[in-house]
């Protein structure tokens, strides 16, 4: 509660809860500020009006003009909000989930599995974690379509099931899949730091009279682990995290405008700006093509990073009592 | 110290093996028909061609004796050839590059060298400037001021910050072009009359004397050095404040200051050199992070680098490509970071002498 407090007094974090409150409410309103036509079979598709290929500047009928193919890019901005959260969220928490049992298998179980764990963490930190993400994402779509079964396609529908809420015994469709192999691909390469900072601190944790304590009484590993330790370990893994989402929606933003995460006409901001690049000597005339769908994203990420800031001064021991402007 | 380098060379091996298996992993997830472009630049498209090729190249064998050919190679039963072999270089079959990977990789290299070279020291010297500057200026407005800088900047994609100068620089004034050289000079390059040395045209240009396509290849360079020079600052930045803050708090500091020293002298002498060893490792980091920054920074300038490739042949998905620039971009960032922690160490007695 304290920590809540400090954050609204504090001028820079209190700007971004303002913001990201508004991204909430938008993305709750959705349908109601940018109503689905009626023919409309996914409202994740921008509607588009006419098939002409350049794009419409701000008229009374598209409010903030239209991309090269006519999506209209209100609408776009709009959904792509339940999008950008969609994405940031799922992708942090399993990221984090992988991260946190990776980390405290490690961190408990000491020996021969920390010593393989770790390596295999050193393994996955040799990617450049952008360049790792364009490759698995390229692999996985490779491969879409030409195995039906296996473990993979079974991590591929339990995704599915979070992100879109689609049972098991539904065919996912190419443009679902384009956006489950993109998140796939940045929890796989995003778990890493977490996993060794939940180990570290477990192993500080371990040692402490509580956990003795427990053991004595006869806990069993799984309770220690998961009722003495994690809470005691996890805290400040969960701030980490939740200062990332803004850095997941940017690199799916990125693997978008690559062609890689939504496809061409998905309200996905980052999928929007791809379309700039084909009128990159007219973005004079065409300016709106890049600033609206930008703007949508640089706020989003910025409100993350000003609460993730004020939360990182705030909880950091060492910066305690040392003025407000910290 | 030399203990130290020996333990981390000895894990190099272990490392690099490590990350070619997972690239391996990622390459047997595709069919063979894919696959095939490890050793074969195209399939025949009669009947049985590609049994022939799963045949000859053994892409159904189990999967450590794959990997063990995919590493060294295999060789034709009847041209006696040795085909495919990472670790001979063959990266396998480029579709995007129409040519080897290794090869594709090598002729894109000198753009992106260049582009780096010319990012890096704005981006390094800049960034550590602005960091100490905010540190010494503590909660005045010159902090409060480059704190919101640094904010802003790594919260804005590299593609929007990128299309925004083009928007500005190129669309309406028109002063710094994307790509990396403009026509006449692209003729001029290609032609007998010019010498490639090192295929950097800045360098090339002025070792062939050409002023003028060293300012055309310079001007082209502007918008992606600044691109990637900025988003860095904002990080240099940081990491510099924050050390230079914690060493400013010292008590040694309180000393110097005792002693009579003046402002100037303390900070210079006494607080910066100790300031500034974190950010040599984050500096050299932030040098091999280009590695990813390259990739969105060319795409936009459509700057014919290794990272507008890879770009590309995501886009095709021309797996094999993209696995062979991932494997070459994973090995310079372990060369880099081994070379940072060694660096680390000389530069840190407290490290050296642990």
């Amino acid at each position: 509660m304290k920590v809540v407090l400090k954050l609204l007094k504090n001028p820079t974090s209190l700007i971004g809860i303002v913001l990201l409150l508004t991204y909430v409410i938008v993305a709750i309103l959705a349908p109601a500020i940018a109503p689905v036509p009626q023919n409309s079979r996914d409202p994740y598709m921008i509607p588009r009006d006419g098939f002409k290929t350049a794009p419409g500047l701000p008229s009374a009928k598209h409010f903030l003009g239209t991309t090269e193919g006519q999506y209209d890019i209100f609408y776009g901005i709009i959904w792509g909000t339940r999008t950008a959260f969609r994405v940031g969220i799922i992708v942090t928490i399993l990221t984090l989930i992988l991260g946190l049992v990776i980390g405290s298998l490690a961190g408990f179980y000491g020996h021969w599995i920390d010593e393989l764990l770790m390596r295999i963490t050193e393994i996955f930190l040799a990617f450049p974690f952008l360049l790792a993400a364009i490759t698995l994402t390229s692999v996985l779509q490779a491969i879409y379509g030409k195995i039906s079964a296996g473990p993979l396609m079974i991590l591929t529908k339990l995704l599915a099931l979070i992100t879109f809420a689609q049972g098991f015994d539904q065919a996912l469709n190419p443009i679902q899949m384009s956006i489950l192999t993109g998140m796939m691909a940045i929890i796989a390469f995003g778990w890493m730091t977490y996993a060794r900072v939940i180990r570290s601190n477990i192993l500080s944790v371990k040692e402490v009279e509580y956990s003795l304590a427990a053991r004595m009484v006869g806990a069993n590993d799984m309770r220690i682990l998961f009722r003495h330790l994690m809470p005691n370990a996890v805290f400040p893994v969960l701030v980490m995290a939740s200062m990332d989402i803004g850095s997941y929606v940017l690199t799916f933003a990125a693997l978008s405008f690559l062609g890689l995460g939504a496809q061409r006409g998905y309200a996905d901001w980052g999928q929007m700006i791809s379309f700039a690049r084909n009128w990159i000597p007219s973005l004079a005339e065409n300016w709106h093509i890049v600033v609206f769908p930008g703007m949508a994203i640089v706020l989003f990420v910025l409100a993350w990073n000003l609460v993730g800031d004020a939360l990182r001064d705030i909880l950091d021991p060492r910066m305690r009592g040392r003025g407000a402007g910290l | 110290m030399l203990t130290y380098i020996i333990r981390r060379l000895l894990l190099l091996p272990i490392i690099l093996t490590s990350v070619t298996i997972l690239i391996f992993a990622m390459m047997s997830l595709l069919t063979p028909y894919e696959r095939a472009s490890l050793y074969v630049s195209d399939i025949p498209k009669q009947s049985g061609a590609l049994e022939g090729i799963i045949e000859k190249y053994g892409l159904d064998d189990p999967a450590p004796v794959q990997y063990w050919y995919w590493l060294v190679g295999r060789t034709d039963p009847e041209t006696g050839e040795i085909k495919g072999g990472v670790l001979r270089g063959n990266l396998g079959w480029s579709k995007t590059g129409k040519g080897d990977v290794a090869e594709v990789i090598g002729r894109r290299l000198p753009a992106t060298i260049e582009l780096a070279l010319w990012a890096g020291i704005p981006m390094i010297a800049i960034g550590v400037w602005l960091g100490v500057l905010s540190a010494i200026h503590h909660n005045r407005l010159i902090d409060q001021l480059l704190r919101v800088f640094s904010i802003v900047g790594y919260s804005i994609p590299v593609f929007v910050f990128g299309l925004l100068v083009l928007l500005i620089f190129y669309a309406r004034l028109d002063w710094f072009p994307p790509g990396r050289l403009s026509d006449w000079a692209a003729q001029i390059v290609q032609s007998n009359n010019f010498t490639s040395y090192t295929r950097m045209y800045t360098v090339d240009a002025l070792l062939n004397g050409r002023l003028d396509i060293f300012w055309d290849a310079f001007i082209h360079l502007v918008l992606p050095v600044i691109t990637l020079a900025y988003l860095n600052w904002a990080y240099l930045l940081r990491v510099t404040r924050s050390s230079m803050l914690d060493i400013l708090r010292q008590d040694y500091m309180t000393t110097a200051r005792a002693k009579g020293l003046i402002e100037n002298v303390v900070i210079r002498r006494h607080a910066l050199p100790n300031a500034l060893i974190p950010v040599v490792t984050v500096g050299a980091l932030t040098l091999i992070g280009l590695l990813n920054g390259v990739v969105i920074t060319e795409t936009v300038f459509n700057y014919p680098g290794m990272g507008s490739f890879l770009s590309e042949a995501a886009l095709s998905l021309d797996v094999v490509s993209v696995l062979g620039f991932t494997l070459f971009a994973s090995f310079i960032l372990v060369a880099g970071n081994l070379f940072v922690d060694v660096l680390y160490g000389a530069i840190d007695p407290r490290i050296r002498l642990e």
